[in-house]
């Protein structure tokens, strides 16, 4: 059973790989994040038509039809990676007429703030897993100790995704401080007591210096102790992470582009997947005299629904909003692609990891 | 049934959005008659009768108006009157104004629909022009952009647009933003407002006379005998040039730094008329316009000039609107001076107002048939019309609380925003279905037991959610921001008010 999951995740793991080293990126970018103009135009001129009017001078353009209910064309939606006045001057050069407020849309973004948004959503998506990782390791995971430790290891990790907000620097140093006295109060052995200082004086040092690399070793440091302390919890975190990569695996295959939104939809995704699997962590772990089987299978009905309700809200707003051509369309498609993985990550690879957690547990008691 | 002090905490909060949603200072939104009067243009003459924006339209010589088509219609009689006057009488909820207008007048109004609900949607659907604007290869400290701000509003403020939002945004990385917002249409040279500097020098050879700001410059002309286009012409077979000119007036210890200039200027040998060196404008370091010096400046102190200037086009009409907006922007610059750094428009984007009221009824329809589509799956499950219908309602009162507290707050609901209750709902129907299933399954334990259960379950996915919106307030410019507040508002208000007492219902149902 475990098997496949564990075969489909290398495969997207190395395609995206692969990906990466076509493209030196995870994923194709949109305008919104590599910087570009995209317009939208009224008009009946065909996206051919006006591709071959413009390729040579711009040979990364590219041009999409929108249409109305009947499929009629309606508009045009044209992007580039160019400055916004060279693309509307040859737009209306091509097609003879103004660009005015009644006929088209324009929006543009400099290279450098797309590449700002990019690098600090990626930050805020790593940072939201780590954050993520500590609630489920709070809710579930049973060594008191680590939890004081990798609390603090995450309020590190907030001041270094986010420097230079003083709010959450402010909250991340006094809440250090007070898990620090709280634990001290707490861990009644020493050796507990002295690592809980040598964090504190850590994350100081760190507030001064917050370079982003450092949060490569303490994201390692938290994975290796979820995974040494809670089964559960890596199982959770496990899941969603393949589900991300699951669905980047298919963006990438479906040729799409990611737009900030996308990335978005990757953040809700953390969060959906994060829902079947508590549920079904609870419902195993808290069981009072049920078989872990009836219990699991309990979840999986609730969980299904749960999923189908959700895919079929997505898919259904997706399929009338999308001649629109807006940053929804791509929010609903990454969030169904990454469900439908969610419902297969969940009961195929959670659920073990689940059972086998319980069922050893139960042995040592 | 029982109702819970949980069940009536439901009832008070939908009520209360309902109220804040529907009801404004004037009554019910949706119930309210007329038009809203956006713009009069100053000083004219309906102005000059008592027609102010903000006044509710309600009719013209008697025909009542309820919409655009309405307003156009009473007024098209008046567009087709050439160089005569006839009478109008506009009723607006204050009162009579009656005038004798003009066929201006048709220009002279814009008014807009009186919205049906209070919830404001965001540029990105209702259209408008949104700008990021930061200092060129330069960081901006807090005080600086608080300057920036200042000065953007004021240059805007002399373009009379009125739906205008400009604010402050800092980023992640510690970049700080100055975010423009102008709802409906926007001046075509909003880029060239936004991005310039705004350093006018006025100089006579290598030596600045004056500058454009408060410093040197007491008064700027701006209407009447002290501004206006003064003559046009054909230049050349396919190009007509209008010049413009307004006043101004510098102070005196600049008046005498001119005079100290000047003074020692030699006459034009051949144009006896004018001195031998020019007068140079030059905005944002490019040499705009020359003039010449009459001989009788020279030496003086005076404190009134005259700027001049001009502007081009295919036709008269085109040159003529050039040199109006080239002069707009020269006295814009001239009032509110220069900002000390060089400025960076990161992002711009205008979005038409034609899309977004398509959008808007296709968004609205897209979340009825989504909602109908979860409860036909919810009723499948279930196979009991009542916890499904109680089930629904409840997602109704939870979308409800987000677009009240979205129009409580004022805030623009825009694609993101939207994007987000639809993660809410997604997340509050799962949470129901928890709750749901946690009652009905085994026996073995009390009934209130196993809504604890749920409620765990529910609170624990709700903290995961939290930590997972809450980076998006500080990354990208805080432009996806309206997707973290609606789903976070949408899932606590969830797990808060609606999900307890949806416990209470399932409670009640599930022990019969």
């Amino acid at each position: 059973m475990l098997l496949i999951p564990v075969i489909l995740v290398l495969l997207s793991l190395a395609y995206i790989g692969y990906f990466y080293s076509q493209n030196n990126d995870f994923f194709h970018r949109d305008v919104s994040l590599t910087g570009g103009t995209s317009v939208t135009i009224a008009t009946q001129v065909s996206a051919s038509e006006l591709k071959a009017m413009l390729s040579s001078e711009f040979p990364d353009i590219d041009i999409r039809t929108l249409s109305d209910n009947s499929g009629k064309q309606t508009h045009l939606l044209i992007t580039v990676p160019d400055e916004k006045a060279k693309i509307v001057s040859a737009l209306e050069k091509a097609l003879n007429l103004t660009l005015t407020e009644e006929n088209s849309s324009i929006e543009f973004t400099s290279g450098n703030l797309g590449k700002d948004f990019y690098s600090q959503l990626l930050k805020a998506m790593l940072f939201a897993f780590l954050l993520m990782a500590l609630v489920i390791f709070i809710t579930f995971g049973e060594s008191e100790k680590i939890k004081f430790f990798t609390a603090m290891l995450t309020l590190t990790a907030a001041k270094i995704t986010f420097p230079t907000v003083s709010a959450i620097g402010i909250f991340a140093v006094l809440f250090s401080l007070g898990i620090f006295f709280y634990g001290l109060f707490k861990i009644k052995e020493k050796q507990g007591k002295l690592i809980l200082l040598g964090i504190l004086v850590l994350s100081g040092i760190i507030f001064f210096f917050p370079y982003y690399f450092l949060i490569w070793p303490i994201t390692l440091a938290v994975i290796v102790l979820y995974t040494y302390y809670s089964a559960p919890s890596i199982a959770v975190i496990t899941c969603a992470f393949a589900d991300i990569v699951m669905t980047v695996a298919i963006v990438n295959l479906l040729g799409m582009s990611i737009s900030s939104g996308g990335i978005v939809a990757f953040l809700m995704l953390i969060g959906y997947s994060v829902d079947t699997d508590v549920l079904l962590t609870t419902r195993v772990l808290r069981r009072k005299h049920e078989s872990i089987n009836h219990a699991a299978f309990g979840a999986f009905k609730t969980g299904i629904t749960m999923s189908l309700t959700a895919i079929a809200a997505v898919l259904i707003a997706l399929f009338m909003a999308y001649r629109f051509e807006t940053v929804l369309n791509q929010i609903f498609t990454i969030i169904a692609i990454g469900l439908f993985f969610d419902i297969f990550n969940t009961w195929c690879t959670n659920v073990w990891i689940i059972k086998w957690f319980a069922e050893t547990r139960k042995a040592e008691i | 049934m029982k109702i819970t002090w949980r069940m009536w905490l439901v009832f008070a909060v939908v009520l209360a959005c309902f109220l804040v949603i529907f009801v404004n200072q004037d009554g019910i939104t949706f119930m309210q008659k007329g038009v809203l009067i956006k713009g009069v243009e100053d000083n004219s003459t309906i102005f000059n009768a008592g027609l102010r924006s903000g006044q509710i339209l309600l009719s013209i010589n008697g025909e009542p108006i309820q919409k655009m088509a309405d307003y156009t219609k009473a007024l098209s009689p008046y567009s087709l009157l050439k160089n005569e006057t006839m009478k109008i009488t506009l009723t607006t909820k204050t009162g009579e104004i009656i005038s004798l207008v003009d066929s201006d007048i048709v220009n002279q109004i814009s008014i807009a629909e009186i919205s049906k609900t209070r919830i404001k949607t965001g540029l990105d659907i209702r259209g408008g022009a949104r700008a990021l604007v930061t200092a060129k290869d330069y960081k901006l400290s807090d005080s600086e952009l608080d300057d920036l701000i200042a000065i953007s509003q004021e240059r805007l403020n002399i373009y009379g647009l009125s739906d205008l939002s400009i604010r402050k945004q800092s980023d992640s990385s510690g970049n700080r933003y100055m975010i423009v917002e102008i709802a409906g249409s926007s001046p075509k040279d909003l880029e060239e407002l936004l991005g310039k500097q705004g350093k006018f020098e006025a100089k006579i050879g290598n030596d600045t006379v004056f500058q454009g700001g408060k410093e040197d410059i007491t008064y700027v002309g701006r209407s009447g005998q002290d501004a206006g286009i003064y003559q046009c012409s054909q230049s050349s077979a396919t190009q007509y040039v209008c010049m413009f000119r307004f006043s101004i007036s510098i102070n005196g210890n600049t008046a005498d730094h001119y005079a100290q200039v000047t003074k020692d200027i030699p006459v034009n040998i051949s144009n006896p008329g004018y001195l031998s060196k020019t007068i140079d404008f030059y905005l944002d370091d490019k040499l705009t316009d020359s003039l010449l010096i009459s001989v009788d400046l020279k030496g003086s102190s005076s404190t009134q000039h005259s700027i001049q200037g001009s502007g081009v086009g295919a036709t008269q009409q085109e040159a003529y609107e050039d040199a109006k907006m080239n002069m707009k922007k020269l006295q814009t610059v001239l009032i509110t001076g220069s900002l000390p750094y060089k400025l960076e428009i990161v992002k711009i984007d205008r979005i038409s107002p034609i899309l977004g009221d398509v959008f808007t009824k296709t968004i609205i329809s897209a979340g009825i048939v989504a909602f109908l589509g979860v409860s036909l799956i919810v009723f499948l499950r279930y196979r009991r019309i009542k916890i499904s219908i109680i089930m629904l309602g409840i997602v109704l009162a939870e979308v409800l609380m987000i677009l009240g507290f979205s129009a409580l707050m004022n805030a623009n609901l825009d694609l993101a925003g939207i994007a987000g209750i639809i993660a809410a709902i997604g997340t509050g129907v799962d949470d129901q279905l928890v709750i749901v299933d946690e009652s009905r399954r085994g026996k073995d334990e009390t009934m209130k037991q196993r809504i604890k259960n749920a409620l765990f379950i529910i609170f624990a996915a709700f903290a995961t959610a939290v930590a997972s919106l809450f980076p998006l307030f500080y990354a990208g410019a805080g432009l996806l921001k309206g997707f973290a507040i609606t789903s976070l508002v949408g899932i606590t208000a969830g797990v808060f008010i609606t999900r307890p007492a949806f416990a209470d219902i399932v409670n009640q149902l599930e022990e019969h």
